[in-house]
Order: C-alpha cells, then sequence, then structure tokens
C-alpha cells in the first residue's frame, strides 16, 4: 500500500515539462512555455511617465496595449545594449499579458520534473530569491527556473501600496 | 419565499411590461396633480395600473394584487370626478405606487419578501367609502406611519375642480378577476413584515439587457454588409497585385477603397455608438416627483419645465449623472428658490421656475439646471468658506469671481446653519463634483444676483471611443480628451507669471495655473530652444488648469485602450490609444493631474 503510493508520486514527478530559456547577462534562465504566448523582436515602445524605472513603456500587440518590462533593469543588471538577437517574451500572467525584455531567447527544452531541483539558500544570480522556483542542472549548462507571476504580483503589491 | 413560476419567460416579461408602466407612472401622476383636468391623462393612469394588476393576479402574486386594486379602485373615483385630485390624496396614491415598485422589486430579485402593506392600504380606504370628500377625509386609521399634514397652500391651487354630486356606490370590495384571465393556483405571501421603503424601488430598472429599435438593427446590418463588400474587394485587389497588376492603377484603385473602407467604419462606429445611447428622459423622468415632493417640504412654489428629454447619450453615462442631478436640483430648490412671500416681495411671480434641459454639443451633452432665484452670492460664499477654514484671507484675494463661485464645491462647505434632511452638511456639491469627473465632465456655474443661477454641466457622450487632441511635449505625443479642452493659446514664455511658486497665465479676467507637461511627465529635453509654446486651458469639474506643451498635433478620434492591471492608477494617465501609424499614444487623464497637483502627490515616485 505504501509502496503504491510511493511509486504514484514518482511518476507524477517525473513527468515532463517545457520551459523557454533565455539569456539575460551570461546566464541562463527557464520559464514554464504554457505562460508564453508569443516571442517578438524590439517594436516602437511608448514610455510611460511615472512608472519604475524598469517598466520600459507599452506597445502596441495587434491592436492591444501590452505593458514591457526589462528583466535586466528588474534584476538590477547593466543595462546592455539592444541588439539584433534582444526579444521580447509576450507571457500570460494571471490573464493578462506582459511583455519582457530579455537578451535573448534560446530554445524550448524538455526535463521531467524530477530534474528541477529547489533552489540553493544562497544563490549567486541576480534573480531575487522570491522568484527563483529551481535549479536545473544538466549536464553542460545551469538553468534558473523563474516564476515571473510571483515577480509581478509583488511588484503590484508594492505598487499600490506606494513603496516603490 | 422563492418563486417558483414554471413560465420563466412569462414572468420575465411580466417584470418588463410592469416596469416599464411604472417608470412612467410617477411622471404621469405629478402631471396629473397639475392638470387635473387631463381625462386623457387620467385614463392612461387608469390603463396602467388595471395592466398590473390583471398581470399580478394571472401570475398569482397576491400581495401586488391587493395594494393594486385598491389603488385601482381610487384612481377609478378620481376619474369619475367622484373625488377631486388633491395634493393629499396624490400623496397617498404615490406611496401606493412605491409600495408596488417595491413588491415589483422583490419579485425581480426572485424572492418574495413578506411586506407589511396593510399601512399603506388603510390609507387608501379612506377614500373609497362613499361620503369621502377631499376635505371631509378623516385622520386615517393607519396608526403606524401618520399621513402628512395637508399644505394649506397648495390646496387652493390643486383642487380646482370640486366633486359632483355624491353618486350612491357599491363598496368596491368587489374580487378582482374582473377583465383578467383565472388565476393560477397562488402562492400567498403573508403580510407582517418590517416595512423598509428602502431604495430598492429605484434600482427597478434592468441594466443588463437593452431594447434596440428594430430599424437601427437593420441599419447596423446593412453596414456590415457594405463592410463585407469593401473587404472583398481589398481582397480582389491585393489578388490582383500579386499577380502583377500596374503600381500605378493599384494606387489609385487602393486610395479609392480606403476612403470607402473609412466611411463605412466610421458609419459603423456610429450605429454600435446610437445602440449604447439611451434617452436622457430615463433620468430626467424621476425628477418631477422629487421636485413636487421637496416643494411641498419647503413650502416652496415651483414650476419644473423639462427640455430636451430625448436627447440621447450613452447608458454608462446616464447611470452616472442622476445623482449628482438629484443633488443640483435639491440645491436649486433649497439655496436658489425664495419663498412664495420672498418672490413677491421681490417683485417676482409668486411660482418659481426651474428649467431643466438638455442638449446635443458637438460631442457633448449639455445639461443645465436654471432657477430664477436668489442667485449666488459671492460674498457670502467667501465669507462661510473663510468662516469654515477652507480657504485663507490670501488665497481669496487671489481670487476671480469665478473661483469664488467654486468653492461651494468644496467638500464640507454648506451656507447652512444648521443641517437638516435635505442639505447642509456639505456633501452634496462634492458628490456632484466627484461624479462629473469621473465621467471627465465639466461644470459651468453662471450666477446673477437677485435674477438666478444656472449649472451647466458639459459630458461626454460616449466613455468608450472620444474625440481627442494630439499634442507634443518635446519629442512625446499625448492625447488629451476634446471633452476637457475648453481652448488652446499659444504663448510666449515670457507672459507667464510666477504666483506664490505657481506658474500662472492672465487669460482675461482670470487667472489660470499652469501645468507644465514635460515636469509632470519628466519627459527629457529635446534640447531645442523655443520661445512660443502652446497652453491647453482643460476643465475639470469645475477648475481650470492650462497645460503647457511643445506643439499641437490635431484632433483625432481614438478608441481608448486600457494600460491593463499592471499600469492601472497611474497619476495623470486615463488609459492609452492607438495612432494610424500603429504607434501606442497615451491618454492624460485632466481630473488626475489636478488632483495630484493639489499637494497631495502620487503615491508613486519616479526612480
Amino acid at each position: 500500500m505504501e509502496t503504491a503510493l510511493q511509486t504514484r508520486v514518482e511518476v507524477a514527478r517525473s513527468e515532463l515539462i517545457q520551459l523557454v530559456s533565455f539569456k539575460l547577462e551570461e546566464e541562463e534562465y527557464g520559464v514554464n512555455v504554457l505562460k508564453v504566448r508569443e516571442i517578438i523582436r524590439m517594436p516602437t515602445i511608448t514610455r510611460v511617465p511615472n512608472t519604475p524605472h524598469y517598466i520600459e513603456g507599452v506597445i502596441n500587440l495587434r491592436g492591444k496595449v501590452i505593458p514591457i518590462i526589462s528583466m535586466r533593469k528588474r534584476f538590477s543588471l547593466p543595462e546592455g545594449e539592444t541588439s539584433s538577437q534582444t526579444r521580447i517574451m509576450v507571457m500570460d500572467m494571471d490573464g493578462e499579458l506582459m511583455g519582457f525584455v530579455v537578451d535573448a531567447v534560446s530554445e524550448v527544452i524538455r526535463i521531467s520534473e524530477s530534474e528541477i531541483q529547489p533552489p540553493p539558500a544562497v544563490v549567486n544570480s541576480a534573480v531575487e530569491q522570491e522568484c527563483l522556483s529551481g535549479v536545473i542542472n544538466q549536464t553542460e549548462r545551469l538553468l534558473f527556473f523563474l516564476d515571473l507571476e510571483k515577480l509581478i504580483s509583488r511588484d503590484e503589491r508594492q505598487m499600490f501600496s506606494g513603496i516603490l | 419565499m422563492a418563486i417558483e413560476c414554471e413560465d420563466q419567460e412569462l414572468l420575465e416579461g411580466f417584470l418588463t411590461e410592469t416596469t416599464e408602466l411604472l417608470e412612467k407612472l410617477d411622471d404621469d401622476l405629478v402631471a396629473l396633480e397639475k392638470a387635473p383636468a387631463d381625462t386623457e391623462l387620467m385614463n392612461g393612469i387608469f390603463r396602467s395600473i388595471h395592466t398590473v394588476k390583471g398581470a399580478s393576479s394571472f401570475l398569482g402574486f397576491e400581495l401586488l394584487v391587493k395594494v393594486t386594486h385598491k389603488t385601482e379602485d381610487v384612481l377609478n373615483r378620481l376619474r369619475r370626478s367622484e373625488l377631486a385630485v388633491t395634493p393629499e390624496i396624490m400623496d397617498v396614491i404615490l406611496e401606493a405606487v412605491d409600495l408596488v415598485k417595491l413588491l415589483v422589486s422583490d419579485i425581480k430579485g426572485g424572492d418574495i419578501v413578506e411586506r407589511e402593506i396593510d399601512g399603506t392600504i388603510a390609507k387608501l380606504l379612506p377614500y373609497l367609502s362613499d361620503n369621502a370628500k377631499e376635505a371631509t377625509v378623516l385622520r386615517q386609521p393607519a396608526p403606524a406611519t401618520p399621513v402628512e399634514t395637508p399644505a394649506a397652500e397648495q390646496q387652493g391651487t390643486a383642487a380646482a375642480d370640486p366633486p359632483p354630486a355624491p353618486e350612491p356606490q357599491a363598496a368596491p370590495e368587489t374580487t378582482p378577476a374582473k377583465g383578467a384571465p383565472p388565476p393560477p393556483p397562488a402562492k400567498t405571501p403573508s403580510p407582517p413584515a418590517a416595512r423598509d421603503v428602502d431604495k430598492k424601488a429605484d434600482d427597478l430598472s434592468d441594466n443588463s439587457t437593452v431594447r434596440v429599435d428594430v430599424k437601427r438593427l437593420d441599419d447596423l446590418m446593412n453596414q456590415v454588409g457594405e463592410l463585407v463588400l469593401e473587404r472583398n474587394r481589398m481582397m480582389q485587389l491585393n489578388t490582383d497585385f500579386q499577380g502583377g497588376g500596374e503600381d500605378s492603377a493599384f494606387g489609385e484603385e487602393f486610395s479609392k477603397l480606403s476612403k470607402r473602407i473609412s466611411f463605412v467604419t466610421s458609419e459603423l462606429q456610429m450605429q454600435v455608438l446610437k445602440m449604447r445611447m439611451i434617452p436622457v428622459e430615463k433620468v430626467f423622468k424621476k425628477f418631477p416627483r422629487i421636485v413636487r415632493n421637496m416643494a411641498r417640504d419647503l413650502g416652496k412654489e415651483v414650476d419644473l419645465v423639462v427640455l430636451g428629454e430625448e436627447t440621447e447619450l450613452d447608458r454608462s453615462v446616464v447611470d452616472e449623472i442622476g445623482d449628482p442631478l438629484i443633488h443640483l436640483i435639491r440645491n436649486a430648490m433649497d439655496h436658489g428658490l425664495e419663498t412664495p412671500d420672498e418672490r413677491t416681495a421681490a417683485g417676482k411671480p409668486r411660482k418659481g421656475t426651474l428649467i431643466l434641459s438638455a442638449a446635443h454639443e458637438g460631442n457633448q451633452i449639455v445639461i443645465s439646471i436654471k432657477d430664477d432665484g436668489k442667485g449666488i452670492d459671492p460674498d457670502r460664499i467667501a465669507r462661510k468658506a473663510k468662516e469654515k477654514g477652507l480657504v485663507t484671507d490670501e488665497q481669496l484675494a487671489a481670487m476671480g469671481q469665478r473661483e469664488i463661485l467654486d468653492l461651494i464645491f468644496l467638500p464640507g462647505f454648506s451656507t447652512k446653519e444648521k443641517a437638516t434632511d435635505l442639505s447642509g452638511r456639505g456633501v452634496g456639491m462634492d458628490v456632484v463634483r466627484t461624479n462629473i469627473k469621473k465621467l471627465n465632465g465639466i461644470i459651468d456655474i453662471k450666477s446673477e444676483l437677485g435674477q438666478g443661477s444656472e449649472f451647466i454641466l458639459k459630458l461626454p457622450l460616449t466613455l468608450a471611443i472620444i474625440q481627442s487632441l494630439l499634442v507634443e511635449v518635446e519629442d512625446e505625443t499625448y492625447s488629451i480628451p476634446l471633452a476637457a479642452v475648453l481652448e488652446t493659446l499659444r504663448v510666449e514664455e515670457r507672459e507667464f507669471h510666477v504666483i506664490g511658486g505657481q506658474e500662472v497665465l492672465k487669460l482675461r479676467n482670470s487667472v489660470l495655473p499652469l501645468m507644465r507637461l514635460q515636469k509632470v511627465f519628466n519627459v527629457a529635453g529635446s534640447g531645442r530652444a523655443r520661445t512660443a509654446c502652446y497652453v491647453v486651458v482643460v476643465g475639470v469639474a469645475e477648475k481650470r488648469v492650462g497645460l503647457v506643451v511643445s506643439r499641437l498635433l490635431g484632433q483625432q478620434e481614438v478608441a481608448i485602450k486600457s494600460l491593463g492591471k499592471y499600469l492601472a492608477n497611474l497619476p495623470g494617465i486615463a488609459g492609452s490609444t492607438i495612432l494610424g501609424d500603429g504607434r501606442v499614444t497615451l491618454i492624460i487623464d485632466p481630473a488626475g493631474l489636478l488632483e495630484n497637483s493639489d499637494g497631495s502627490g502620487g503615491g508613486r515616485i519616479a526612480a
């Protein structure tokens, strides 16, 4: 009885998930592919005044106006030049579309959930602990698995309470 | 008790019809009081009540039947001139109609509350006894709710129609089913319960469904048909072009096509907009009743003239203007109009006039509430505002006549020494201001001492698509709702003055505070030196401010797009829109800008 339950949990843990991996300042990150709507090149961005500095502004995505957040600025990385590799990942955040500017989008990878390890207590990464939901350690590379919804909802709370 | 009606459709039909009848009834009853001899009106009212009674007995709503039946009986006697129309009878009938509304709203809510109806019925009964004459009505046997004391001065105007010879009549205790279909098995709600005649009766009207004129629907279908034609044309054009057609011919065809598409789209837009429009009458028809009751309470004589009630505007706007209008009307009745004696002494007709009008003006609707009362005394306003500590002497000295009148919108301002249940708490005008601000509207006050005052509300027709003024601030483009724009000026920067750290511009005989959008929005300077700039004078409710911009780009109709949850509540930004070239432009929210400049500061500081 006990062991049967154990196996079932194992099976569930090893379910495959797909991640979109992207680069930021030479580090690699991944987000759940189901959250990513599309990946676009940099369009003209309209600046929105009186917003936190990491909000680049808003863009027109086929008739919808969506906010754009610079991941570099959000994680206090040095500002980089916009290159031909720069992309905006349009993601669905709790029903609202939002764009994140990243240095480059690399690929979609498949991993089994068991490969995701809990994040170490002290991470050598620019990303805040809170939105880091795991680390994926494959032979030749290290990937940080992010939960951006957590990041956004925290930002929102702070904006409304006027801390930022 | 829940309503178990097998035929939901029947019930819905009943509710729609009854709601419509009742809405009209208030208005008609007040009109009847003014013109008691109007038999057609009288018959109309009688028919309405009769219809409600018939339908409710068919559906088995017994409480409703009881109330409507007695009301109908009283109306019947009025109709046969066995009774004369007096304010007292009208009071009771209006009360009964209120009760009917309440009962209907219960049914609409899906739950029959057991309400106490005997009090109201008991008030109706005395008018049904044979010897009941308007003057000889005894104290009603309803102990719980005392009847209003008859206002003596109104008696003379309304009771002009003396009752004819008493015609013996059987006590009208006949069963309700006359002419009405036989009642189905009824569920009886037993009467006694707390009688809370709350605001519920007001909310009878339904906002979730729209009735659209069939013709409008047909027009819409036509427009869509045309659009489809144009689309086919466009696809054909594309095929031709892909197949290697001539460039010059394509250019010409394409420009024709875009003209037609633009025409069809704007027509379509108008049609859809029109479907959302409802006549302002929906709000206006509440007012005769309110004015009548207030006039009786205040002992004033008022003639309410309603003009342009057929003017149409967006549903969202209609829903919002009810409250501010009620406050403005109250204000005019309470503060503006004098008592009959005061009026006679001032050489004016005894009866005051209150004009409520609505009209279209360009892309706005203008609603005005005008009285011929004593007007607003600026000195008195200034004195009161100072007494209440709302302004300082210095501030007063810097104010023009207009600015002083605007003080009445401050929360907490009141000229009344004592708060009554009608006014004096200093809340009403603040409500007006808040609601109008929410709608991006403008308030103007005109007042002449001793001659009367007028409050003019200018509201946008719709909130989804607006006319806007595109402006450039250094290198960024912003859009200002045209409804808020009063005028634009080209000025040299050296014409600006500074008063108390605030940049101002002298504009005719008022002092206009200025706000530099470049500073407010932290726009990076373009480095171009400019001596002349443009000032866009915007109005928010009663306030005026001049927005300083670099260039005016022109006027455009834009559809408002929300910035989403993440960027909601940005100070000074109402939303965004997409321009013809695909760029996003932010729409300025003048109300938000002004609020922020009031010193409270935005919640957020730009990093």
